[in-house]
């Protein structure tokens, strides 16, 4: 049967929807009405969604083929940069380590080690090396953090299962050693509050062997899986340049091929003394940028055995403070700091001048700018650059040309976490 | 609201006015009780223990407690700490959407008072949005807090007194020894940002011998003539350039481009109120040159507070759009050539603040004594 072809025009109406105003969608009106007459259409993913932490992404359609992925973060701006102004500088310990609690020791670490660059405080090598266990141990617990996300994207439940089932052992760990779980607060200006039984840092060493075990165990389970293979594949692949120009860091900028870890090209506390590798892969993809997170993982396990069969005897304060303990104290709190923490650091007042320090996070590089005006006991302005505000551009572009249904792959393998991103 | 399992569980003929019931009462409520599936609204980062709760650590599945992703499908919120401005309105639109019967799990001292937040102006507080049930306290809360506070709503559901189920130690305050009158440490806060005229950012360290940097100082000197008001080496690996004026910005850029740095680390903003100045700072560093990797290049400049308008790099510098769109947020410097400019990315529409990062808007402070026990 022949049908002859003839043109049909339907009536559709153009005008936007009223719903538009009431989203509050951050883009622009014209954008929307562009879309609106044309065959894309815009798809709102969030804020709720199985994520960890909440933000919105407004995708731009063409078939199921993402044309333009634009975020609408802020769902968890809680102002810490303001907040600091109104601290003491000890005070802000607590609040900077508060958007990504999962690895709060290294965020300590990296405002921690503002102050002390300019205020020129020594910190002892036995302090030193708690941090660096501190932090591996943080970026472990991280690393399985994103890992369990992950799976929850993935729809793999029993991946989220040994994510954050291994994690109790890193949280039982941190309890041990400091007696909070997640929000430790244990780095302090010049050292760490108190010492570590040996005890607890010979079940730390003993534990790192278990974790490892477990994690080849979760090799076969979830990691080479090959349902998680076929869905992180070559999807969300970002070249080495394009990585670069979008300003990727960490484990997802070592994913594109890039050698470059602030723990090696910037050494701070005791990490040019261990030995270790970077891992890097060069496909840029959402599994490779998965796989160096694993391989992250035995890193930092190595590091800690390292760390704990390294580490020197002596105190965990600093001299420049412990010269301010009348001289019958110091001994006991050479060792313990309390008591005295908030006589010896309380009035700490910082020369004026500017320190940045790069640190690096378990989700790449963290920056800390500390202005001090040489007369408050707060900083004048504290700027704080977490990884995921980093990988939020970088996240964006990974997802344009890729098919809604790789985004959950996509969002999974950048470990984005809301709450640091807007910290 | 008062409606928990029981009473909603029937249908009521208007009419009429005769409840039916579709279950006996013991029955709905024991099914109730063990079938609490709250849905996954992460607020914050007392999240992270709510997921232990969920994994085999604790496993509150043993109390029929299982998290789902859709708000349709549960009866329960875990609001997992703080709650912003902008996820308020998102709390509600999931709280409304839920079938009752329904209940809410305040979690962490964020979700009652704030927390650490306390004086923060983009944080709300939950119980001026949703109807809470049960309280949790922490910062964050035990996995064991929050099975607390699920055994709680399940006592609330079964209609008995709903009271925590551990029981503080106490003794008695008017015993104790006096303690002897402790002398409060040195001035707890002292905030002199009024007095502040200028800061100097680029303090030269003392002798610091860094031969690649001062090549670089004489080469942008150079390249840049006048333009460079100062040029030093703050300290190995740290370079410090002030510019004389944010015209030149674009020139120092390229040709800091040029010579391989090729992302921008940090944008940042010191709001010098009393010089009546921003001072921008712009952090640039290398990944391709080996050479360069470890140097931090700090460009500095002043812009006028009352016309804060600086080009925007993103032609060059991609990575940089969404901090100079933040920066636009908290301080309200404009870009220039930023697309965005004008519109909020961070901050909620409703936030009662516009620039809240400027040093005229003061937050409240906690001033106070701190006494040492
Ligand atoms: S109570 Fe503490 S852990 Fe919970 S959201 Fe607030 S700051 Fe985060």
């Amino acid at each position: 049967m022949v049908m002859s072809e003839r043109e049909v025009s339907i009536n559709v109406p153009v005008e936007l929807p009223t719903e538009v105003k009431s989203l509050f969608l951050p883009i622009p009106k014209n954008m929307v009405e562009e879309v609106y007459r044309s065959d894309e259409y815009l798809v709102l993913i969030g804020p709720a969604h199985p994520g960890s932490g909440h933000m919105r992404i407004i995708l731009r359609l063409k078939g199921d083929y993402i044309v333009e992925a634009i975020p609408d973060p802020g769902y968890v701006h809680r102002a810490v940069e303001k907040l600091a102004e109104t601290r003491l500088f000890v005070h802000n310990i607590p609040l900077v380590e508060r958007p990504t609690i999962a690895e709060s020791s290294i965020m300590d670490h990296g405002y921690v080690r503002a102050i002390e660059e300019l205020g020129q405080l020594d910190v002892p090598p036995r302090a030193q090396y708690l941090r660096v266990i501190m932090d591996e141990l943080s970026r472990i617990g991280d690393h399985l953090y994103d890992t369990g996300i992950l799976a929850v994207f993935l729809g793999h439940s029993t991946g989220y299962m040994w994510g954050f089932g291994l994690r109790e052992f890193i949280v039982d760990a941190l309890a041990r050693m400091t007696g909070a779980r997640i929000t430790v607060s244990f780095v302090i200006p010049s050292g760490v509050r108190w010492d570590v039984h040996p005890d607890t840092l010979r079940y730390i060493y003993n534990m790192t062997f278990f974790i490892e075990k477990k994690i080849d165990e979760l090799g076969t389970i979830f990691t080479k899986n090959p349902v998680t293979v076929s869905r992180m594949k070559s999807v969300g692949v970002l070249t080495k340049d394009e990585c670069i120009r979008f300003g990727a860091v960490g484990p997802f900028l070592r994913a594109c091929g890039v050698e470059y870890d602030n723990r090696k090209v910037r050494p701070y506390a005791v990490y040019d003394q261990l030995e270790w590798e970077v891992p890097v892969a060069d496909e840029g993809d959402a599994y490779s940028r998965f796989l160096v997170r694993v391989e992250e993982i035995r890193q930092s396990l190595n590091i800690i055995r390292q760390a704990v069969k390294n580490i020197p005897e002596g105190p965990v304060i600093g001299s420049k403070l412990m010269a301010r303990v009348p001289p019958k104290e110091r001994e006991r709190v050479a060792k313990d700091i309390r008591n005295y923490l908030f006589r010896l650091l309380i009035g700490l007042t910082l020369p004026e001048g500017e320190a940045t320090t790069l640190t690096e996070a378990a989700r790449g590089t963290l920056l800390y700018s500390l202005v001090s005006d040489g007369k408050s006991n707060v900083p004048y302005r504290l700027r704080m650059i977490t990884p995921s505000w980093y990988n939020l551009r970088p996240f964006m572009e990974s997802l344009k040309g890729y098919r809604l249904m790789d985004l959950p792959a996509i969002y999974g393998s950048w470990g984005y976490f809301p709450p640091e991103a807007d910290r | 609201m008062g409606d928990t399992g029981v009473n909603t569980l029937k249908i009521t003929l208007k009419s009429i006015g005769i409840d039916i019931k579709l279950l006996p009462d013991s029955w709905a409520s024991w099914g109730t009780k063990f079938s609490i599936w709250p849905a996954h609204l992460v607020t914050a980062c007392c999240g992270v223990e709510f997921a232990h709760t969920s994994a085999p650590g604790y496993d509150a599945e043993r109390w029929g407690f299982l998290p789902i992703f859709g708000p349709r499908q549960t009866n329960a919120i875990v609001i997992e700490g703080t709650v912003t401005r902008k996820m308020a309105k998102v709390v509600k639109v999931a709280y409304e959407q839920m079938p009752y019967p329904k209940f809410v799990i305040a979690m962490g001292s964020c979700a009652m008072e704030g927390g650490v937040f306390w004086n923060s102006y983009h944080v709300v507080r939950v119980s001026d949005i949703v109807p809470v049930d049960a309280w949790v306290m922490g910062c964050p809360p035990t996995p064991e807090a929050v099975i607390r506070a699920i055994r709680m709503v399940q006592d609330k559901i079964e209609g008995k007194e709903v009271k925590p189920n551990i029981r503080p130690s106490q003794f008695d305050l008017t015993k104790l020894k006096p303690d002897k009158p402790q002398r409060p440490p040195n001035p707890p806060h002292r905030i002199e940002f009024e007095l502040i005229k200028d800061i100097n950012v680029c303090k030269p360290m003392p002798n610091v011998k860094w031969e690649l940097g001062q090549k670089l100082v004489d080469g942008f000197k150079s390249t840049l003539g006048n333009g460079v008001k100062n040029a030093v080496v703050r300290n190995v690996n740290d370079l410090c350039i002030t510019l004389d004026s944010a015209g030149r910005l674009r020139e120092a850029v390229e040709s800091a481009f040029k010579l391989g740095f090729d992302h921008v680390k940090s944008i940042n903003v010191i709001d010098l109120i009393n010089a009546g100045v921003f001072r921008m700072e712009y952090v640039l560093g290398s990944y391709m040159n080996k050479e360069l990797m470890p140097v931090l290049l700090t460009i500095y400049f002043d812009v006028p507070r009352d016309e804060a308008k600086v080009p925007s790099i993103i032609d060059l510098y991609p990575g940089a759009d969404y901090q100079e769109r933040e920066l636009y947020d908290l301080f309200g410097v404009w870009f220039e050539g930023n697309p965005w400019m004008g519109s909020n990315f961070l901050l909620d529409p409703d936030t009662p603040v516009k620039y809240p990062l400027r040093k005229e808007y003061r937050i409240p402070s906690l001033k106070g004594v701190v006494v040492e026990r």
